[in-house]
């Protein structure tokens, strides 16, 4: 029951940090993205089956709220969030270092998947034309591995516990 | 087998939701999918006032988290801050519990023709507790062997014999107890004109031989340095008699007695120097 409740609580405080509070962090549409760490660093720390699980509920909740094609964010957060979890005891997820490479892996993955969804469903290749687009995508990716060590230690101590 | 299970079932959980992923994203042009979407959309949408509590606890929570963090350096600081005064504190104690015995020493009464040398006892090791110390003055001082040594008590409240300088050196010496068994301290007990002997035999008691028989000494009677004695001046405490031993066959009784300068003395020994030899 403390793990539901706890997924939940977190649920609410990352949706609140995507959804709202990111507008704060926002410089020139540049922001980091708190879901994909967090989906990671559940998949390190609690294996697969939480992360994908976790990774489908944002992506669709994103979905919901985004004019984009509908579950192209749950069907990545879920693949993201499986393939994280297997590589669970793999590594040592106390090290930045490789926390950091693997979310750098992961953004680049999520970026390259909204494009080639945008690209084969709807026929838009219009990212690709633009080099500042690029150089946002890049900025967004190198954000989001910023903030990865601080989500990082404040999930290892909410997540002890559970 | 739990993990291999685990396994099997995040496969099937997983395949389960890309096929749920696969089929809204392929039916995005069928008007279920789009009825679905705007469906979850108009129940998940916060209304203004929803979205106006939400922010204002987030705030509310943010302000609480603050203050929590300030309350714990807060408490941190305050804990350093309590060390240091309790180890002030321990400090002030320790002090004042010196400047009492101190100003004890300084309202004694001196002993006639003696000059009084104050000084430190720096080792005493718990093998030879009850037979030898050392205190920080030797010869540069003034001191030399034989000379005797005093400590104030404060049970007595007054200067008690402890023993006498055996060694020597520049800036030390050694003094060895009247409880140590080479010991032997000509004594007498007090109002009873007794000259007795007291031995020592390492421990904080000590015997008195050579009582007469006729002598009625009681527990609780007090031993001072006799005339007798070469080092020590006449009158100076000893000890006090615990209990009296009567042998049959024997002249003299033999009596145990506690001495003084193990109860409640301080770290200082005074060493009485004659005033004729100091000249």
């Amino acid at each position: 029951m403390k793990k539901p409740a706890l997924y939940f609580f977190i649920y609410i405080v990352f949706c609140l940090l995507q959804f709202s509070l990111n507008q704060y962090l926002n410089v020139f549409g540049i922001s980091p993205n708190f879901i994909l760490v967090l989906i990671v660093c559940i998949g390190l720390m609690k294996g697969s089956f939480d992360a994908q699980i976790i990774g489908f509920l944002f992506g669709f909740t994103w979905d919901v709220f985004s004019t984009d094609i509908f579950t192209t964010r749950a069907m990545l957060f879920t693949m993201l969030g499986y393939f994280s979890g297997k590589l669970d005891k793999k590594f040592d997820a106390d090290n930045i270092f490789f926390q950091c490479a693997i979310v750098l892996v992961t953004s680049l993955v999520y970026n390259l998947g909204i494009y080639l969804v945008s690209c084969i469903i709807m026929q838009n290749n219009v990212l690709c034309s633009s080099n500042i687009s690029v150089l946002k995508g890049i900025s967004k990716i190198l954000a989001t591995v910023a903030i990865t060590p601080f989500v990082f230690y404040v999930l290892r101590r909410v997540l002890k516990g559970v | 087998m739990n993990l291999y299970q685990k396994s099997k079932y995040e496969n099937i959980v997983f395949v389960i939701l890309l096929l749920i992923c696969f089929l809204f994203m392929f039916g995005k042009f069928f008007s279920t999918v789009k009825c679905i979407k705007h469906f979850v959309y108009y129940m998940a949408y916060l209304s203004p006032s929803v979205a106006s509590d939400i922010f204002k606890f987030s705030g509310n929570f943010a302000d609480n988290i603050k203050s929590l963090i300030y309350l714990h350096q807060e408490n941190i600081s305050y804990k350093q801050k309590n060390q240091e005064l309790t180890d002030q504190l321990r400090n002030y104690k320790s002090i004042t519990r010196e400047y009492e015995d101190l100003l004890k020493l300084l309202k004694l009464g001196k002993i006639n023709n003696t000059e009084s040398i104050y000084t430190k006892i720096t080792v005493r090791e718990s093998s030879l507790w009850y037979q030898s110390f050392i205190i920080d003055k030797g010869l540069e001082d003034g001191l030399y062997n034989g000379l005797p040594a005093v400590v104030f008590s404060k049970t007595k409240n007054s200067l008690c014999a402890i023993g006498t300088i055996v060694e020597t050196y520049k800036k030390s010496s050694k003094v060895s107890l009247i409880t140590n068994s080479e010991s032997v301290l000509p004594a007498e007990i007090k109002n009873k004109g007794v000259n007795c002997l007291v031995e020592g035999f390492n421990s904080n008691l000590v015997r008195v031989t050579y009582i007469p028989l006729s002598v009625d000494v009681k527990p609780g009677d007090e031993l001072v340095v006799s005339s007798l004695s070469s080092f020590f001046n006449e009158g100076i405490p000893v000890g006090v008699i615990k209990n009296i031993v009567q042998e049959p066959y024997v002249d003299f009784q033999t009596a145990t007695a506690e001495v003084y300068f193990d109860m409640g003395s301080s770290n200082i020994a005074i060493i009485l120097v004659p005033m004729e030899q100091k000249q």
